[in-house]
C-alpha cells in the first residue's frame, strides 16, 4: 500500500513537471556522455581543468590564512607598543591613532575572513585533491588487488558513494546558503563580515566535487573500455 | 526482519562502517556514504526523524567554522618550510660534533635535535624528511648499523606526536572537547619520558653491542672549542626563538594556538630566507602539499562527522558506551582494552581516522568511569605515535624510505623501528601506572568548600511575599 501510494505520488509529481523531469535530463545526459568516448573525454578536460583552477586559488588561500592570522595575533600586542613610540617620541607625528581605531573596528572581521579563507581551501581544494587521488583511503584490499580491480573500486565507489554523497549535500547546503544570501545574514562577532561568503563554499565545494567525482567515473570507464591510463596511482599522502 | 533492523541498528551500522571502509575508496567519502545510507534507512524504520538529517549541515558548518582545526594547515605549512629551511642540519652538526666522541653520539644528538624539531614544529614529516636526509648519511658512513640508524631516525621524527606544539593533540583536543592548552601542559611530562627513554636505550645498547653505535673517530670531529660553541648557537638561538613564536605565546596565553602556528609559519619564512634557502619553489610547493593535506583530513572530519550524528541518532553511543562501561576491571580494564584496540587499529587506520571515529566513541565512556580526559587524550597521543612506526601507515619510515640511499633496504628500515615500538609502548604503560606524569602540569581542579554560607543582608523586606506588582492585571500598554 506505502509503495503504491509512494508511486502515485512519483507520477504525480511527473505529472506537473517539476524536478524530475530535468533531474532525469541531466542523469541522461551524464550517462551519455559517459559513453561516447570524444564527449567523456572533452568533459574529462574541461571538469580537470576547473578543479585546477580553484586548487590554485585553495593553494593560495593556505599562505594568505597564514599571513592574515599571523598579523591578527602580532598586531594586537604590537599596536600597544606603536602608539606609545609614536605620542612618545613623535616619530610619525603622533597621528597613528587612526591605526588603534582601524583595528578595533576590524578585527573581528579579521576573525571572520580566516574561517572563511578555510572554508575555502577545504572546498576548493578536496576537488583537486581527488583528482591527485590523496584522499586517503583503508588500503587492506585496494593496495593488494591490481591495476583493474582497482579501477573497478574506484568506478563503484565514485557511483554509489561519491555521488549520492555530493547531491545529498548540496540539496543540504543549498537552501540553507540561499537564506542566508537573502536574508543578509551578518556574522555573529560584533563588526564582522555577512555570513553567505563562508556559507557558499559549501554548495560549491560538493558542486565540484561531484563534477570531479564524475570526471573520475568517466576515466574508470575509459579505462575499462579502452586504453586509457589514469595517471595519478594512489599513494599514501604525505601528512 | 524489520523488527530485528530496529533492534541492532547500532551495531549493523557499525559494521557496515567496517564494510564500506574496507572496500577501499577514499575514507571522507565511504564514512559519508554510511552516515546517510543508514540515516536514510533509519528513517524509513522510523527510528530517526526526517528533520533530523538536516541537522548534517550544521555539524558541517561547525567543522568549516572551527577556529581551531586552522591550526592544520598552519602546522603543516610550518613544517613543509622548516623541512628544507638549513635548521636541522646547523642543529644535527652542532649536536653531532658535541657528543659525537661517545659511543651512540650521533644517535642522542638525532634524539635531541627530534625533540628541539619537536617542541617547534608539529608534523612529523619535516623532522624525518630533514633529519634522515642529514644524519642517515653520517651514520652509515661511520659505521652505524643501518636498522639502527633508520630506527633511531624515525623515532626521533615522532617525538613530535607528543611534544607541544603537536598537531595529533590539536586534534584530540578537539575531538575531546578540551583545551589544547591544557593537553600541551599534560604532554610536557611524557614528552621528556619519552626522550629519557630512547636515550636510555641507546646507552643500553652502546653497552651491549657497541659495533652498532660506534664513537666517531678524532678526525671526524673536525669542530673544537669555540667553532663548536658558535655552531651549536647558530642552530639553537633561531629554535628557541621559535618555541618562544609558537609554544612560548600558547602558554602565556598571548595567542591562541592557531595563531601561534600562523605566527610559526612567518617565523620558519623569516629563518629559511636568513638561511638564503627561501625560493618560490620551496614556498609553492609547501603550499601545495598543506592544501592537498588539510582538504584531505578536514574532509575525513567532514564524513566522520555525518556518521557520528547518524550513528547517534539510531542509538549507537548508547550501545557502544553500555559495552565499554561494562568492560571488567573498572578503569584500568577500561584503558588496557582501549589502548590495545587503537594499537591494532593503527595497523588499519591512519591516525586522522581514528581521532576522527573511535575517539568520540570512547570519549564519553571515559568520562563515565571518572577518567581525566586530558590525560587520557596525552595517552592516545603517546599510543597513536606507534602508528607511525610500522606498517601499513608507517608514514615515519615511508618519508624515510623516500629519502634513504637505495642501498638501505626496507626491511631493515622495518626491523629497525621494532625496538623503538617497544618503547613507545612502554611509555603507555608508564603513563597508565603513574598519571602524576600528566597530571602535575595541570591546573589544579577548583577545591570547592561545600560549607559556604551566603546570607542575604536583611533589610527588612519579606523575601517570601508576592512580589509588589501586580501579575495578574495585563500590563497597560500605550496605544
Amino acid at each position: 500500500m506505502e509503495v503504491l501510494l509512494r508511486l502515485g505520488r512519483a507520477v504525480d509529481a511527473f505529472n506537473h513537471w517539476t524536478w524530475p523531469v530535468p533531474t532525469l535530463a541531466i542523469v541522461l545526459a551524464v550517462v551519455v556522455t559517459a559513453f561516447i568516448p570524444p564527449l567523456r573525454l572533452a568533459a574529462i578536460r574541461a571538469v580537470d581543468g576547473l578543479s585546477r583552477w580553484t586548487g590554485l586559488i585553495a593553494t593560495w588561500l593556505v599562505l594568505l590564512a597564514a599571513l592574515v592570522s599571523a598579523f591578527n595575533a602580532a598586531f594586537r600586542y604590537s599596536i600597544g607598543a606603536i602608539l606609545y613610540i609614536d605620542t612618545q617620541l613623535r616619530v610619525f607625528g603622533g597621528g597613528l591613532g587612526f591605526l588603534f581605531d582601524l583595528y578595533r573596528n576590524n578585527s573581528n572581521s579579521l576573525r571572520d575572513v580566516q574561517l572563511i579563507m578555510f572554508a575555502g581551501m577545504v572546498m576548493l581544494g578536496a576537488s583537486w585533491t581527488l583528482k591527485m587521488n590523496e584522499h586517503v583511503r583503508v588500503d587492506l584490499i585496494y593496495g593488494s588487488v591490481g591495476y583493474r580491480k582497482r579501477t573497478w573500486i574506484d568506478l563503484i565507489g565514485g557511483i554509489l558513494f561519491l555521488v549520492p554523497m555530493c547531491v545529498t549535500m548540496i540539496y543540504f547546503s543549498w537552501g540553507w546558503f540561499l537564506e542566508s544570501w537573502t536574508g543578509d545574514e551578518m556574522s555573529s562577532n560584533a563588526g564582522g563580515l555577512p555570513r553567505w561568503p563562508f556559507k557558499i563554499f559549501l554548495p560549491l565545494g560538493f558542486a565540484l566535487l561531484l563534477l570531479q567525482g564524475l570526471s573520475e567515473i568517466f576515466k574508470c570507464i575509459a579505462a575499462l573500455t579502452s586504453n586509457f591510463q589514469r595517471e595519478h596511482a594512489y599513494e599514501k599522502p604525505v601528512q | 526482519m524489520i523488527a530485528f533492523l530496529t533492534h541492532n541498528m547500532a551495531p549493523l551500522m557499525f559494521a557496515g562502517l567496517v564494510v564500506f571502509m574496507l572496500f577501499g575508496y577514499p575514507a571522507a567519502f565511504s564514512l559519508a556514504a554510511v552516515g546517510l545510507l543508514f540515516g536514510f534507512i533509519g528513517i524509513e524504520l522510523g527510528l530517526i526523524h526526517p528533520d533530523f538529517l538536516g541537522n548534517i549541515i550544521f555539524q558541517l558548518e561547525s567543522v568549516l567554522g572551527n577556529d581551531l582545526l586552522l591550526a592544520i594547515p598552519f602546522f603543516t605549512l610550518m613544517g613543509a618550510i622548516l623541512e628544507r629551511c638549513g635548521l636541522a642540519e646547523d642543529l644535527l652538526e652542532g649536536f653531532g660534533q658535541l657528543f659525537g666522541g661517545v659511543r651512540g653520539g650521533l644517535s642522542y644528538a638525532v634524539i635531541l635535535v627530534g625533540a628541539v624539531l619537536g617542541a617547534i614544529t608539529g608534523t612529523v614529516a619535516a623532522s624525518v624528511i630533514a633529519m634522515g636526509l642529514i644524519s642517515l648519511p653520517i651514520m652509515m658512513k661511520y659505521g652505524y648499523s643501518v636498522r639502527h640508524a633508520t630506527g633511531v631516525i624515525a623515532a626521533s621524527g615522532t617525538i613530535t606526536q607528543l611534544i607541544p606544539p603537536s598537531l595529533v593533540l590539536v586534534v584530540l583536543a578537539d575531538q575531546l572537547g578540551k583545551p589544547v592548552g591544557q593537553m600541551y601542559l599534560g604532554a610536557m611530562g611524557p614528552s621528556v619520558v619519552q626522550v629519557l627513554l630512547f636515550m636510555a636505550w641507546v646507552l643500553i645498547l652502546s653497552i651491549i653491542r657497541p659495533q652498532d653505535v660506534p664513537a666517531l673517530p678524532p678526525e671526524a670531529r673536525t669542530l673544537k672549542g669555540w667553532a663548536l660553541v658558535n655552531r651549536c648557537i647558530r642552530g639553537m638561538v633561531p629554535s628557541l626563538a621559535l618555541i618562544f613564536i609558537v609554544l612560548g605565546t600558547i602558554f602565556l596565553g598571548l595567542a591562541t594556538a592557531t595563531e601561534a602556528g600562523a605566527m610559526g609559519v612567518v617565523g620558519a619564512y623569516f629563518l629559511a630566507w636568513i638561511n638564503r634557502k627561501l625560493t618560490w619553489n620551496l614556498s609553492w610547493q609547501g603550499m601545495q602539499t598543506t592544501m592537498r593535506i588539510t582538504a584531505m583530513v578536514v574532509f575525513i572530519l567532514l564524513g566522520a562527522r555525518v556518521f557520528s550524528l547518524v550513528f547517534q541518532g539510531v542509538g549507537g553511543k548508547e550501545w557502544i558506551e553500555s559495552f565499554l562501561v561494562a568492560l571488567p576491571g573498572g578503569q584500568v580494564g577500561f584503558l588496557v582494552f582501549v589502548n590495545l584496540f587503537v594499537f591494532v587499529l593503527a595497523f588499519f587506520l591512519d591516525f586522522f581516522e581514528i581521532a576522527f571515529i573511535i575517539v568520540p566513541l570512547l570519549a564519553p565512556a571515559a568520562e563515565a568511569l571518572g577518567i581525566n580526559l586530558i590525560w587520557f587524550g596525552v595517552l592516545l597521543g603517546a599510543n597513536m605515535q606507534t602508528s607511525f612506526m610500522h606498517p601499513p601507515f608507517g608514514f615515519a619510515l615511508f618519508y624515510l624510505r623516500g629519502i634513504a640511499p637505495p642501498s638501505v633496504r626496507s626491511s631493515d628500515i622495518y626491523r629497525g623501528a621494532i625496538p623503538w615500538v617497544i618503547l613507545q609502548l612502554i611509555l603507555v604503560g608508564i603513563l597508565i601506572a603513574f598519571p602524576e606524569i600528566v597530571n602535575v602540569f595541570l591546573d589544579k581542579d577548583l577545591v570547592v568548600d561545600p560549607n559556604i554560607q551566603i546570607t542575604v543582608p536583611d533589610n527588612g523586606t519579606d523575601l517570601t511575599a508576592p512580589p509588589v506588582i501586580d501579575l495578574s492585571q495585563p500590563p497597560a500598554v500605550n496605544p
